[in-house]
């Protein structure tokens, strides 16, 4: 017992701020006169904290999670680089079950929560369209495997940059991601060819878009496909977010600045 | 009905008459139970037990041991009760002022409804006043605590105003204070929302029709770029570095240029 007392004892030694993930208000009650500084991550601010973090998407992945905490405290100038941070996290039920210990300089910032909140669309935009693509990935269209390419933000700018293929399936309609009954429309419409373009308040301005924007520099992984070379290029020609749903390996991807971002793996939410 | 009544008596007994008394006594108990039961079943397949949750009425009311739907099921129950036992008095004319009757029967049920509108402005009241301060909750001004109040006691005095109607109290001075009130908020209102309403009505013939759409590339009011997102207030028309926001009714009003190269 003491062992792992004095093992508990030396994680949280010395640390300069305390990461609840998700807390219970009692939880939250509970550090209230805590000496270390104490940021709150969680989908909402229900403990009406002083310091909170949004968390956008519940990241099952603990790592994932973690980095995303840490990226939006940083960003926020809660913590700065090189402090020692316990992380409270639960993972495998609603209760705490998890601390980790983790310096905030420790790992490359990935950009991931620049991704959702310095981007031009709303951070619930981007959230619900990478949910369809989630939800997607995990079903397929009718049981098969299918590809989409999502155009996030900027849409005037995109839509100049490209060329429809077909009709556009959206035109004279006044549909927003979010709604069931438009993700369901938008999982039908991923059979078509070509990209789907949203705007920053969410409206999906149209479908069947063929992306022409100079792929010159971008540097994405290798092996990826056109589609995410596409999607690369979007976002660095325009101030959009791509999101991509990969045909091949199910991957659901995030594209920032003509650079990957985000990747998710549909099965694991 | 007093007909009745006298035709009831000449044709009974006084023994009889106080065992149909008894009967409609229980009756009523009978069905007075009914109502209640009914009455709060009813009130529950309605959701009320949800919509008044967060109250203070339904608070106090938790407090005393029940809860809205119980007291207003209650009311109801306590309605037929008392009417059984004013018939049942009558019948046995233990008391048989008809004067007093009229007066009281034609008194009870404004009683009722009073109570009833009491009731219900009070949990309306406040719950509009949670649901107006849960819609503010994002804006962060010392100001804004007054709405949802003033919502609140807006509700409570029109309730007020029904239940002294209701009872018959004088209430021209409280009516003229109302229409005051009322014209006030209508007059103000006009002129603070007079914009918000134009760019919404001309947001509505922009969406609907969409004579430009985004990615088009247009001038409005000296403005020019590509149009962003269309909502029914405010165009966002972006240039080189520049967003414009243009409110819908000057789209209108200085008309549209759509640029074609």
């Amino acid at each position: 017992m003491t062992a792992i007392g004095d093992l508990l004892d030396d994680l949280v030694a010395d640390a300069d701020a305390v990461f609840l993930f998700s807390p219970s208000g009692s939880l939250y009650e509970s550090f209230a006169d805590a000496d270390e500084e104490v940021v709150v991550v969680a989908p909402d601010n229900a403990v009406k904290a002083d310091q909170y973090v949004e968390l956008p998407i519940e990241f099952t992945d603990l790592t994932e999670r973690v980095r995303f905490g840490i990226e939006g405290a940083m960003e926020q100038d809660i913590v700065e680089e090189g402090e020692d941070i316990v992380c409270v996290v639960s993972v495998f039920g609603d209760d705490t079950d998890t601390i980790v210990r983790v310096r905030s300089g420790e790992f490359d910032r990935s950009g991931v929560y620049d991704l959702f909140v310095n981007s031009r669309a709303e951070p619930a935009v981007i959230r619900d369209v990478l949910e369809v693509a989630v939800e997607l990935g995990k079903k397929g269209q009718k049981g098969k495997p299918v590809g989409a390419l999502f155009v996030v933000g900027d849409a005037g700018k995109v839509m100049n940059k490209s060329r429809p293929l077909s009709y556009n399936p959206f035109e004279k309609s006044h549909v927003h991601v979010g709604d069931p009954i438009v993700n369901v429309m938008l999982k039908e419409f991923s059979r078509l060819d070509g990209a789907f373009v949203i705007s920053d308040a969410g409206k999906i301005v149209s479908a069947y878009r063929y992306l022409e924007p100079s792929a010159e520099g971008v540097d994405i992984p290798k092996g990826l496909g056109a589609r995410h070379m596409a999607a690369g290029a979007v976002t660095r020609d325009t101030n959009a977010v791509a999101i991509v749903l990969s045909e091949s390996d199910a991957l659901v991807r995030a594209f920032k600045g003509g650079e990957l971002v985000l990747e998710l793996d549909p099965e694991e939410y | 009905m007093i007909d009745w009544f006298g035709v009831l008596e000449q044709v009974f007994a006084n023994e009889l008459n106080s065992i149909i008394a008894i009967g409609v006594l229980f009756v009523g108990l009978v069905a007075g139970y009914t109502v209640w039961r009914m009455a709060s079943r009813m009130l529950q397949r309605m959701g009320i037990p949800e919509l008044v949750e967060g109250t203070v009425f339904e608070r106090t009311a938790r407090g005393l041991g029940t809860s809205t739907v119980g007291i207003l099921a209650l009311m109801a129950a306590l309605f037929v009760y008392a009417g059984a036992l004013v018939i049942a008095l009558s019948i046995s004319r233990a008391i048989n002022t008809q004067l007093f009757w009229a007066q009281v029967t034609g008194y009870f049920p404004s009683l009722f409804v009073a109570a009833l509108a009491l009731i219900v402005s009070l949990v309306i009241g406040d719950k509009a006043k949670l649901v107006v301060s849960e819609r503010l909750r994002s804006v962060k001004l010392p100001e804004v605590g007054l709405i949802p109040e003033l919502v609140k006691y807006s509700i409570f005095y029109v309730g007020g105003l029904v239940a002294l109607g209701q009872l018959g109290v004088v209430t021209e001075a409280l009516l003229i204070l109302l229409g005051v009130y009322a014209f006030g908020i209508v007059l103000l209102g006009g002129f603070a929302f007079k914009d918000l309403l134009a760019a919404g009505a001309a947001g509505v013939y922009l969406v609907l029709t969409e004579p430009y759409s985004i990615g088009d590339e247009v001038r409005i009011d000296e403005h020019e770029g590509i149009v962003q997102e269309v909502d029914v207030f405010v165009t966002y028309i972006e240039s080189d570095g520049e967003e414009y926001i243009v409110p819908n009714q000057l789209v209108l009003q200085s008309s549209i240029v759509r640029v074609r190269n």
